[in-house]
């Protein structure tokens, strides 16, 4: 599903150049639910960065359900985002502005598609989560696992293929987190989805598939 | 602790250039506009030549005469007959200055048209007023009663007619079609002075227009001039006294007011007040709003930009406040940075007003107006400044009192 | 996704109270800019009704001692034929002190069988005024040599905007009308109907008036003689002119003016303050702009995490741009939604008794503008936002 040759990332300033990702080579199978793990500044949040097309590395090839991402543009990217892809991060990112369901239909919004649908799929998604009772709320008035309980409504209502997830239990407390990794892990045995996650927790990541180590950049073991 | 509070002020509208040239752009072009605006009005309000002695003058600058049944009105200049034996039988006045309202009128040198605007004065006039003398000096008691055609004229006047030369006294000079003989020479006078302005000034014996008519009405206005600022209430006592017993003279009207007023109530009795109401409060109440209005936009604009500076450094002052800054320091801070903000602003909007006087000046358009920056308006502009400065303050400065520590190092 | 942007400014809308007043008194200030511009510029297009170029005005005060109507008509008889027999003088005429650009009026109220008018201009001149001025005539005759008409009543010529506003689309001629303090004695007919002429210079509207020969008992009222001259009249012409008036009438104070100057001076009086209040309204709605300018790129500085999210879930870089130009336009329309309705009381009330297309037009104007500023204000924080790359605004640590 996701294939990755000889990726390198660089940060450069004035004065330093930092090597985050060292010539990494990863193949991710469709359905597979894999962990990343790492001390930190081991480069795995840029690795799912990159993964996810939200950076850009400054050596090597990715291709994504067989597309060659290397010579797609601005629009061409962003459309890809949006059908393929779902992501969640450690510190949410809800718009605090906005209610629990208009926050979750946001990725419907850069689709075409009728209001009534896209309400109709974000219900369904808050659902699945288990927040039907929250449609009205604002996030300021959830906890933090309610709000990453929406988080993962709003990466799963497009119904994309792939989901990338940045430390998704790193705010929350064991009992919250545990339920999280439920969702996730049924997400992908009952619909197929592939999961990449990267987390700091030994145990999570030994519920799922496949485990991957970083090191200074580069894999190990 | 001030010096401290300085150098962090200057450190920190360095550091975001933008938003300081933002507010200071503001700042200084708003106060620029104030300024030139209040020295406007105080050349017209206050004393200027050659009208030196207002603090202890009263004008008399129309007369109303009114039938109270049937509503009409007639409303004009006073006559010559009325200033004189009337508002002249007063013993309290040191003096009283009697002159025509300047008209124009026409004169052709080697075909060349000059309008003349002229002006019929009494004796008296010259006394009150302070004109300055260039060549020669004004008409005597006796030339006036003699019914001379002698003038005074003023520079303007004289550079249009004569040229470029040397003295003109005793040469001809004629206008409206009669000869004079030039006696003296004034320095020019603004048209900003409504009863002063003239350039060419005359006895009022020889005016064509009879000065002997019995008439309540006519040209004139009059100053009556008192020994002292402490003698004003008296005067205007045995003034309002005298006006009771003026006779009407005609059944057409049945009722009759004259006004001795100071010179600010005598301009704004005319277009805002009426007999029993100088209309000044109206006219200050008017100008105030009008300052008011004009100075909200800037104040708002700043007060959101300042809001905004604030929430951008939040983290820094929730860092301050978790090492022991007390929101009255920070308050405190904020708005001394506020006003040396505005005081600088202030001083680049003095340099622009006083470019923008020079301007002004420079281009003539009303011709003789030499607007200039006093001690008054620059008094009246350090207050506003300041004034400025903390209200732009004070609300963002309560809303960073406000801010909670936690949240403000969370945020980013 | 309109409606989604609209959600999401209503929910911020108190973060935003300040940002709105600005645009709502902005919009007040340029809307009253406006009004004037509008008002002055309906009223320039509209045509002068007369022509003023070579026209001159001979001031004088009537200082003849007599008071016999017969000597003074036979007096400025004569002098209206001197002047006429000058070779540089072509048309003469003796009017009241309300001529063009003179700053001075005087109305009366008028009324018909059924109704009353106030507040008409009440115009007394010679017959020949005219051909001085140029007058337009519209509709059947100007003022003749007849005292009365055939019916024995007193000839009027009536205006264009009188006439409407008196008898609609309807001939006026033959019409009687009296003053407000007539009596049956002094019927008037109206005669003709002239154009309307713009007494207060290119900026002001004509008013409604009209026009009545002036009789032998008006010369002792009448200070004014309105020329119009040839060509080649010059300064030599003018400097004879004035000795000749001035040694007929001694005891007079004799000024001359060109209509044309006069229209300049009462051009300048209205347009200067207008100007100057132009510069300052724009000097306001520039620090206004920059203040804007530099609170939306606050804000977005504010919203990475937000536009690094919609990045990532897929919206492209043109999207962001849109979309906070978008937001920005709506908080405007919130605050304009309120101008407007201040702004709209005054075509409603008839402020002032100006035209309601006047402010309508302002109201328009002013919209439109204000939106103008706030496009341009957020087109580059906006385009800035858009360069962001999604990575970078989502890793805040």
């Amino acid at each position: 599903m996701i294939h990755l040759q000889n990726i390198e990332k660089v940060y450069r300033t004035d004065t330093v150049e930092t090597l985050a990702v060292n010539s990494i080579s990863l193949d991710i199978a469709k359905g597979e639910f894999l962990s990343i793990m790492g001390p930190s500044g081991c480069g795995k949040s840029t690795l799912l960065n990159i993964m996810g097309l939200l950076d850009l590395p400054s050596k090597g090839n990715i291709s994504i359900d067989g597309k060659d991402i290397r010579n797609m543009k601005d629009q061409e990217l962003a459309t890809f985002r949006n059908h393929k892809l779902g992501f969640i991060f450690q510190s949410y990112h809800l718009i605090n502005d906005l209610q629990v369901l208009d926050n979750v239909e946001l990725p419907l919004l850069y689709r075409k598609g009728s209001e009534k649908d896209r309400k109709q799929l974000a219900t369904e998604a808050l659902e699945k989560v288990g927040l039907s009772n929250r449609l009205k709320h604002f996030p300021t008035q959830l906890s933090g696992g309610q709000r990453q309980r929406v988080a993962i409504a709003r990466a799963i209502v497009g119904k994309p293929q792939i989901i990338l997830a940045d430390e998704p239990t790193g705010n929350l407390d064991s009992a919250m987190g545990d339920e999280i990794m439920d969702i996730l892990i049924n997400l992908n045995k009952n619909e197929g989805t592939t999961i990449v996650m990267v987390t700091h927790d030994e145990n999570m990541a030994r519920k799922t598939h496949r485990l991957v180590r970083l090191f200074d950049g580069s894999q190990v073991l | 602790m001030l010096k401290n509070y300085f150098k962090i002020a200057i450190a920190v509208l360095k550091r975001r250039k933008f938003f300081t040239f933002i507010s200071l752009f503001g700042i200084s072009v708003t106060l620029c506009i104030l300024m030139v605006g209040t020295a406007f009005i105080d050349k017209i309000v206050s004393a200027d030549y050659p009208d030196m002695k207002r603090e202890r003058s009263l004008y008399i600058n129309s007369i109303e005469l009114r039938n109270m049944k049937e509503g009409w009105m007639n409303k004009s200049l006073l006559s010559f007959h009325t200033l004189n034996d009337f508002m002249g039988s007063l013993k309290t006045p040191e003096k009283l200055a009697i002159s025509s309202q300047s008209t124009a009128t026409n004169t052709y040198v080697n075909n060349k048209k000059i309008v003349v605007d002229y002006k019929y004065t009494n004796y008296a006039y010259w006394e009150v007023m302070e004109y300055k003398f260039l060549e020669g000096k004004p008409y005597t008691a006796k030339q006036i009663e003699e019914a001379q055609h002698v003038a005074v004229i003023s520079e303007d006047l004289k550079k249009a007619y004569f040229g470029d030369t040397g003295s003109v006294l005793g040469r001809d000079l004629e206008a409206d079609n009669v000869r004079y003989k030039v006696i003296g020479v004034v320095a020019n006078v603004s048209k900003t002075l409504l009863y002063s302005y003239a350039n060419l000034y005359l006895p009022y014996t020889v005016s064509k227009v009879s000065w002997k008519s019995s008439d309540l009405m006519g040209g004139y206005t009059g100053v009556l001039l008192a020994k002292s600022v402490q003698d004003l209430p008296k005067m205007q006592a045995e003034y309002q006294q005298m006006v009771r017993k003026i006779p009407i003279g005609t059944k057409e009207f049945d009722h009759l007011y004259v006004a001795a007023d100071p010179y600010l109530a005598g301009l704004t009795r005319n277009g805002f007040g009426n007999e029993h109401d100088t209309g000044v409060a109206k006219v200050i109440a008017i100008i105030g709003a009008l300052a008011f209005i004009f100075m909200l936009l800037p104040t708002i604009s700043l007060v959101n930009i300042n809001i905004t500076r604030i929430m951008e450094r939040s983290s820094e002052i929730g860092v301050r406040k978790a090492f022991g800054a007390s929101s009255s320091t920070l308050v405190y801070q904020f708005i001394i940075e506020n006003i040396i903000l505005t005081c600088i602003g202030g001083i680049i909007g003095l340099l622009l007003s006083v470019l923008a006087i020079y301007i002004i000046n420079a281009a003539d358009v009303i011709s003789n107006l030499n607007l200039s920056l006093n001690l008054k308006v620059l008094g009246y502009s350090f207050v506003v400044c300041i004034f400025f400065g903390l209200l732009s303050g004070v609300y963002p400065a309560w809303r960073m009192s406000r801010l909670n520590v936690v949240s403000a190092l969370k945020a980013q | 996704m309109y409606k989604h942007l609209f959600k999401l400014i209503w929910n911020k809308k108190k973060q935003n109270f300040l940002f709105l007043s600005e645009i709502l008194i902005s919009f007040l200030v340029i809307f009253i800019v406006f009004s004037f511009v509008v008002f002055y510029y309906q009223n320039y297009k509209q045509p002068m009704g007369f022509k003023y170029d070579k026209v001159w005005r001979i001031s004088y005060n009537n200082s003849q001692k007599t008071k016999s109507s017969d000597t003074l008509t036979l007096f400025y008889e004569g002098l209206k034929r001197s002047l006429q027999a000058m070779p540089q003088v072509k048309e003469v005429s003796y009017s009241g002190g309300n001529v063009p650009f003179a700053d001075s009026h005087s109305t009366t109220n008028i009324k018909t069988k059924d109704k009353e008018f106030d507040r008409v201009n009440n115009y007394n001149v010679d017959i020949s005024h005219k051909q001085v001025f140029q007058m337009q005539l519209l509709e059947g005759k100007w003022l003749g040599k007849a005292d009365r008409t055939d019916k024995g009543a007193i000839p009027v010529v009536i205006n264009k905007r009188l006439k409407e506003k008196m008898y609609g689309a309807k001939s006026p001629v033959g019409k009687n009308l009296w003053y407000g303090e007539d009596d049956k004695k002094n019927t008037r007919e109206v005669i003709g109907v002239v154009a309307d002429m713009k007494y207060d210079g290119d900026y002001y509207g004509g008013a409604d008036g009209m026009y009545s020969k002036i009789d032998t008992s008006f010369y002792r009222w009448v200070g004014t003689i309105s020329l119009r001259v040839s060509d080649d009249a010059d300064a030599a012409f003018e400097s004879k002119l004035y000795k000749m008036v001035a040694n007929t009438m001694k005891d007079s104070n004799i000024e001359i003016t060109h209509y044309a100057q006069m229209r300049e001076s009462k051009n300048a009086i209205t347009i200067i303050p207008l100007i100057i209040l132009m510069i300052i309204a724009g000097f306001l709605i520039f620090n206004v702009a920059l203040g804007l300018f530099g609170v939306l790129w606050y804000s977005i500085s504010k919203r990475r995490g937000e536009i690094g999210l919609r990045m990532a879930i897929g919206a492209s870089g043109k999207s962001i741009s849109s979309q906070l130009i978008l937001e920005s336009m709506f908080l405007a329309t919130l605050a304009l939604i309120v101008g407007c309705f201040f702004a709209v009381q005054f075509p409603l009330l008839k402020v002032y008794d100006v035209q309601a297309s006047v402010y309508l037009y302002a109201i328009v104007l002013s919209v439109l503008f204000i939106y103008l500023i706030v496009f341009l204000c957020s087109l580059y924080p906006g385009k800035q936002a858009a360069a962001i790359m999604p990575a970078v605004a989502l890793h805040e640590e």
